[in-house]
């Protein structure tokens, strides 16, 4: 009942005149701020951007540089900021509203790079190699998440998933001397303690937060142990090597974006393929659905015949499986060696970017690019020697996703049975 | 049913406190043991293990805590969150105490921080454990090596890349001096000067690049050295070579990790600087360096400078792409500093490792020494006396 009034509240809150006022002068005010920091303060009006658009300076495929003249690319900014939002005001968006918006930030963020690199050159194809690179854990940590509440169990476990799996594929592939066995066994670890997750919180209807933080506790400590007792100290359990990048023939030679995701290890593509698997399962088949229906109403599920505790200790399997992944991607599929604590709390950020993405796979990819994205541009911006402290930068796609939380944009939904045991009666 | 459940839950905690917390006490090595694995082998080339008088300045004050060299000494390392294998400054430190292990017939532990709170209460533990040096390792060690410093006057302590007083720029005026502490400071930017000057005589796109793992003074002062070696070299050459990812004037808007464990962090800056044109990078961050030695090799072209530690030594695997490294010989001032307490000799003070001294150096350039022009080397070589005799500043203009 709740979540059917909540529905209606959402189409209300499209649909409201006010909101769409509200959402028309936010866009005028990106077209302000536009001028007000970025054009007013240019002092040379001849200066040009200079956007690198091939990754490697070496290349041999080499797109010229996309040369930007600063001043009037910020004035179309502006005005196609001013333009949409009149018309929003106006005769509004709609449904389209979000999207909108994200093409107003859009134009913002590159009038402030083109403010920024006025003058100087950034490598733009780096920019999006980086963001890349960095959302590929951040997707599999928020895909992880995303299985797991889907089917009402909360899991924020993941970073100590991520730990075991990351320090057992570098272990075991560099016992067996095979990448693909370390990255099984790198899967299997997070499996493991996925299923410690499991009998804490279905079968012994633990709280799941504190199941999860002990086990993150855990996974600290036993990595920690491992890794300064053996890996560190015998250098041969802990050279794994990484996987080789692979070109995808054809796909690689597209201008600018084919180098960026056609030319990645294997990992990266299993990332892809589970991210689409996933959005497909989870909405599309009988399977999704009543994952779904066993997170939002387990015991209307339970009536009609599901059994809801095999489909939830399932969900925190195929959980810790791909967080199992995502840590292998640290060791192996990154630097070729395990250290301690190496995860760097990238298990939470993905959390985050499950909320932002509103528990959906393909919404969990986009806020996992969003924050890729501001480090990106942070190191950019550093490497440029900007004025703008970096730390804001990096802090900003969290403020959009408290924004995000605090329903101003939109508002996400967990899953109703979310964090709830199940009590069969 | 809730008893099980209990008693799960019980061990689940009981083992993620033992592995977690105590997990430094766990592994402490006791026992003077010959058998310690190899952490890293001796990064340095042989060299006089003791410092030149001028070492210790004769403000220094007199000897602490006389001691009888019958029973065997306990030396003790508190290291920072690296832990001893970090390939870094607490290896290098712990490689001392090794060192010292051998030699003077010692005894020595450690025990790692796992987060900055443990500073105190790992020296706490070590002085409970009545050793006769207690070394501490690392910039952020300062503040708690102060405190108990202060609070045990007859205690010797031995600190690694800080000291206190106002004799000396390099030290923290705010504390001490201490009689009863040896600063082991190290003129880090004499030999990073070097490697900015061969980076800048090596690159070939014009543009050689670095970054930090935190700004902190220990950090920048390497950065610092490689920016004005990049400069002398354009002022003498006439090129314009440019360092990416660092500038004297702000150098708190330098680049950094942010730590010094996320290698993933040091990989995405190194490509960066990669994909800017900078082919030479000099990460001084620790292990998150050799996520930037991981980029560097995927890359396949580029070349990286090690710090600390000569890398072709401790990271075989990029000897390919390590040009050189920036050494702090820390652990012959550590070994030093035991040989003092044994010796009965100590004082408090502070210690500079320079060119001079062999304290800091570059190490050899290994494979790639085909590669550096012969000339190159030579005006390296002329340029490290210059440095020695102070003909040539190291600080940036």
């Amino acid at each position: 009942m709740a979540t059917t009034a909540t529905i209606y509240h959402r189409g209300m809150l499209a649909a409201s005149p006010r909101r769409q006022r509200i959402m028309g002068a936010a866009f005028l005010l990106f077209g302000v701020a536009i001028w007000l920091f970025f054009i007013r303060t240019v002092q040379n009006p001849n200066e040009v951007a200079r956007y690198a658009m091939t990754l490697n300076y070496e290349a041999e495929t080499k797109i010229p540089d996309w040369i930007v003249p600063v001043l009037p690319a910020m004035y179309i900014c502006m005005g196609i900021s001013f333009i949409l939002g009149i018309y929003q005001i106006a005769r509004g968006f709609k449904r389209w509203t979000n999207l909108a918006l994200g093409l107003v930030v859009a134009l913002f963020i590159f009038a402030f790079l083109t403010r920024e690199t006025a003058g100087a050159s950034i490598s733009l194809a780096g920019i999006f190699y980086l963001t890349l690179s960095s959302a590929v854990t951040l997707t599999m940590a928020a895909l992880s998440g995303i299985m797991s509440e889907r089917a009402g169990v909360v899991n924020i476990a993941i970073e100590g998933m991520m730990l075991m799996g990351a320090m057992t594929a570098a272990f075991i592939g560099s016992v067996t001397h095979s990448l693909w066995i370390g990255l099984i066994a790198g899967i299997a670890s997070g499996m493991l303690m996925a299923f410690i997750h499991g009998v804490l919180s279905i079968k012994y209807k633990t709280d799941q937060i504190i199941s999860g933080t002990v086990i993150n506790i855990f996974a600290t400590g036993l990595t920690s142990y491992i890794s300064t007792k053996f890996l560190q100290t015998y250098q041969y359990l802990n050279e794994p090597g990484v996987f080789e990048p692979i070109a995808i023939p054809g796909l690689v030679k597209i201008p600018f974006f084919g180098p960026i995701f056609f030319n990645n290890n294997i990992c990266v593509y299993i990332m892809f393929v589970v991210l689409i698997v996933l959005q497909i399962a989870l909405y599309n088949t009988r399977w999704g659905l009543r994952v779904r229906s066993v997170g939002e109403h387990p015991k209307a599920a339970d009536t009609l015949g599901i059994n809801v505790i095999r489909t939830r200790y399932m969900a925190v399997l195929l959980s810790g499986a791909m967080a199992g992944f995502a840590g292998s991607y640290f060791s192996i599929g990154s630097v070729g060696r395990f250290d301690n604590l190496m995860t760097g709390g990238r298990g939470f950020i993905g959390l985050a970017a499950m909320i932002f993405g509103n528990w959906n796979p393909l919404g969990g990819f986009g806020a996992g690019m969003l924050f890729g994205f501001a480090d990106a541009l942070g190191s950019k911006l550093t490497i440029l020697g900007s004025d703008i402290p970096t730390q804001f930068l990096l802090m900003a796609p969290y403020i959009a996703t408290m924004i995000v939380l605090a329903g101003v944009v939109g508002r996400t939904m967990a899953p109703a049975a979310d964090g709830v045991p199940y009590e069969k009666e | 049913m809730s008893k099980k459940l209990y008693f799960f839950m019980a061990i689940l905690l009981v083992a993620s406190m033992t592995l977690a917390a105590c997990q430094p006490a766990a592994t402490a090595t006791t026992a003077p043991q010959p058998t310690t694995p190899p952490v890293a082998q001796p990064t340095t080339p042989p060299q006089p293990t003791t410092p030149p008088p001028t070492a210790v300045p004769p403000t220094a004050a007199p000897t602490v805590a006389p001691t009888t060299a019958a029973v065997p000494q306990l030396y003790c390392l508190v290291t920072d969150t690296g832990g001893i294998n970090d390939k870094s400054f607490n290896a290098s430190a712990w490689l001392g105490l090794q060192q010292a292990q051998t030699d003077l017939n010692a005894t020595i532990k450690y025990l790692q921080s796992t987060q900055e709170t443990d500073y105190a209460k790992n020296i706490q533990a070590m002085l409970d454990a009545k050793c006769n040096l207690i070394v501490t390792v690392g910039f952020l060690l300062g503040g708690a090596t102060a405190t108990a410093a202060a609070a045990n006057p007859t205690q010797p302590f031995a600190i690694v890349d800080y000291c206190y007083g106002k004799d000396s720029p390099l030290c923290d005026p705010s504390a001490g001096p201490f009689d009863n502490v040896l600063g082991l400071t190290f003129a880090t930017d004499q030999a990073a000067f070097l490697a900015g000057y061969l980076a800048a005589g090596m690159t070939k796109t014009g543009k050689v690049g670095t970054f930090a793992g935190l700004l902190i003074p220990t950090v920048t002062i390497f950065e610092d050295g490689y920016y004005a070696g990049v400069q002398y070299y354009n002022s003498v050459k006439g090129t314009s070579v440019q360092v990416l990812g660092y500038d004297p004037k702000q150098p708190d808007k330098g680049l950094a990790a942010g730590g010094f464990n996320d290698q993933t962090v040091g990989k995405n800056l190194a490509n960066s600087l990669l994909q800017e044109g900078a082919d030479i990078i000099m990460p001084v961050a620790g292990a998150v360096g050799l996520g930037a030695a991981a980029a560097v090799k995927a890359n396949g072209s580029g070349l990286i400078i090690g710090v600390d530690q000569d890398w072709t030594v401790t990271n075989p695997d990029y000897t390919s792409i390590t040009l050189t490294s920036v050494m702090k010989v820390i652990n012959v001032a550590v070994f030093d500093a035991a040989k003092a307490v044994n010796d009965g000799t100590f004082k408090g003070g502070a210690y500079t490792g320079t060119l001079e001294n062999n304290g800091v150096q570059i190490a050899p350039y290994h494979d790639l020494d085909s590669q550096v022009p012969a000339t190159l080397k030579t005006e390296i070589d002329q340029l490290k006396a210059d440095i020695i005799s102070g003909k040539v500043s190291v600080k940036p203009q």
